[in-house]
């Protein structure tokens, strides 16, 4: 067990609360006032599955408890779950709740290493990489001239209905970076 | 029986921690009857809005509401079985442990305990409001309180009857010839006891402006420019600050009482005025410079255009804070840009690529005056849409009874 600020919670850690083991499948920072910060979470308790959204101070202390990970890549999906295989050829089933936040990086034969963590023999989460590459599948045309001042454009990935903003320039078929933290666009490759 | 309310506040800087809590303590004990307890950490901040209050007690009775110095809570302190942290402050450690032993021991009316939190119009914000933070190893959780301007929020502190005042005084006053800058000085400089009568009559075209500020840089460019102007101005320069950034661009030092005349413009050096003078001054100005969380909801009930200083934060945080209510205060609005123009530049957001300023302040302030008639206008209605969703006091009571019945059903 150790502890981590609530304000450094990201999806797939799992920390204790009122005695019951949650992990979080979305953490929202946001400053609330002068240098105070909130964070938002939506949890999933292990023992009963309920799912729940909870605020707190970002300096807030939790204890968070280190679980078994292990690295593995993407198989295929068979709805509602999602399989990954470790080194081993070991098969392991995830819930698509479960990944919510990180479900919208999936695609066909990504060769993204993924860490998986589980609880008690289970996998409960999945982190990807801090920054991916995916390929816009769709995005408008920059209008020449364009003067209203907008700098991003919204651009929808392939395999994906993900929609993000990315920089005005980026077009069809480029290959993008996104940091999976935050979801946001960094840079074209 | 009175329901019993703790409000918690800690100070710090300036004055609108307390301004906040104090307003709504008076609201929450006048217009819905709560008993209130007022923690506070620095009394002498208070003394300024309630000159009733007096430093040597740790616990007294002014205007309803019982104020008591921080460091008088103990372990022997009653709590109340609704206790407000406001800002984030921790309540003290001795009194947490009592609140935990009262919802133990005593269930009912269960104990309700919230945090209120800042001001935001931020999209995030509806989506925390009301939500509990997760208890250690009791059910007694912390709520989240967020006052914001839509329904989706805990709405603005604003006292019953607050619209209908504004607008009697701005008709009384745009009838009368007291409207006049030399009526309305004595009268703010007579409540705080320095009276001093007015020697020169409203000038034609004259432009009535209220500072209010933190430390600027534009200052200085502002006020040489309005000397400058063939146009009157007449700038009240509030108590602090901005009467010392002003002293600084004089050249010599400014006090209360004070009126120089510069060009064409007037400087009227203000004392610190108690709330209801400050509304007044609001009220009857033409432009209004306000900062921070609340005078700058004063400001918005005041029908006036406000040019708002958001309170600085890390990572430019307040970038964002500024944007997302700008966006929003300005729906419908003709001209947004010149009015967001304005605003970026007081508060020193460096132009991008999604905005960009091709003039200096000058410029951008004879931009607003173009369109005063259209902001003004806009200013009331703006006031009257928000006047529409329900006040922060009421939407927090009715909190409370939805929190005590979701318990003791659950």
């Amino acid at each position: 067990m150790s502890v981590k600020l609530a304000g450094d919670l990201q999806s797939g850690n799992v920390v204790i609360v009122e005695g019951n083991p949650l992990v979080v499948l979305k953490a929202q920072y946001n400053k609330s006032g002068r240098n105070a910060a909130v964070v938002k979470l939506r949890m999933k308790n292990l023992l009963t599955g309920r799912v729940s959204e909870t605020v707190v101070k970002a300096d807030e202390k939790m204890e968070q408890i280190i679980l078994d990970k292990k690295e593995c890549t993407y198989s295929y999906s068979a709805p509602p779950v999602h399989v990954f295989v470790d080194g081993d050829y070991n098969q392991y089933e995830i819930d698509a709740e479960t990944m919510a936040d990180v479900e919208k990086y999936l695609m066909p034969e990504m060769t993204d290493v993924v860490e998986v963590t589980f609880y008690e023999s289970k996998p409960i989460s999945v982190v990807f990489p801090k920054v991916i590459i995916r390929e816009v599948e769709y995005t408008e045309p920059v209008t020449r001239g364009d003067t209203s001042g907008k700098i991003t454009k919204a651009a929808v990935l392939k395999h994906s209905k993900y929609e993000l903003q990315v920089s005005a320039f980026v077009e069809i078929g480029d290959k993008i970076e996104i940091d999976t933290e935050t979801g946001e666009f960094r840079r074209r490759c | 029986m009175a329901d019993h309310w703790d409000i918690f506040c800690r100070v710090i800087d300036n004055y609108g921690d307390i301004g906040v809590c104090w307003r709504l303590a008076r609201q929450l004990h006048h217009e819905l009857g709560i008993r209130v307890r007022l923690w506070i950490d620095q009394l002498d901040v208070l003394t300024h809005l309630c000159p009733q209050v007096r430093m040597n007690l740790g616990c007294q009775q002014v205007d309803g509401i019982e104020i008591c110095q921080w460091e008088t809570c103990s372990e022997e302190t009653q709590p109340a079985r609704v206790v407000i942290e406001a800002f984030a402050c921790e309540i003290p450690g001795c009194y947490q442990r009592s609140l935990l032993s009262l919802h133990e021991s005593q269930p009912n009316p269960p104990v309700v305990w919230i945090n209120l939190e800042y001001l935001s119009a931020e999209n995030w914000v509806s989506e925390c409001h009301g939500l509990a933070t997760p208890g250690s190893s009791t059910s007694l959780r912390k709520h989240f309180f967020f006052p914001g301007f839509t329904t989706e929020t805990g709405g603005l502190l604003k006292e019953a009857g607050l619209r209908g005042q504004v607008r009697r005084y701005q008709q009384k006053f745009t009838s009368q010839s007291s409207q006049a800058t030399p009526d309305l000085w004595a009268r703010l400089v007579g409540k705080t006891g320095e009276n001093q009568l007015p020697d020169s009559q409203k000038m034609p075209g004259e432009l009535r402006v209220s500072l209010f500020c933190y430390q600027n840089p534009w200052i200085p460019r502002l006020l040489d420019y309005w000397s400058s102007r063939s146009a009157p101005t007449s700038l009240f320069v509030t108590h602090g600050l901005a009467t010392n950034q002003v002293a600084k661009w004089c050249g010599y030092s400014l006090k209360a009482g004070d009126r120089r005349q510069i060009g064409a413009l007037e400087l009227l050096i203000l004392p610190f005025l108690p709330p209801p003078a400050y509304d007044e001054l609001l009220w009857s100005c033409d432009f209004n410079f306000v900062r921070g969380e609340d005078s700058f909801v004063r400001a918005q009930w005041a029908n006036r255009p406000l040019i708002w200083q958001i309170y600085p934060q890390e990572d430019a945080a307040h970038h964002k804070k500024l944007e997302a209510f700008l966006s929003l205060y300005l729906r419908g609005f003709s001209n947004v840009e010149a009015v967001s123009e304005f605003w970026r530049l007081w508060n020193h957001i460096p132009p991008d690529r999604s905005w960009a300023h091709t003039s200096g302040i000058e410029d951008a302030w004879e931009k607003l005056l173009h369109f005063r008639q259209e902001w003004n206008r806009h200013s009331e209605e703006w006031a009257d849409r928000l006047d529409r969703k329900s006040n922060l006091a009421n939407n927090l009571e009715m909190f409370v009874r939805k929190i005590r019945e979701e318990t003791s059903s659950s």
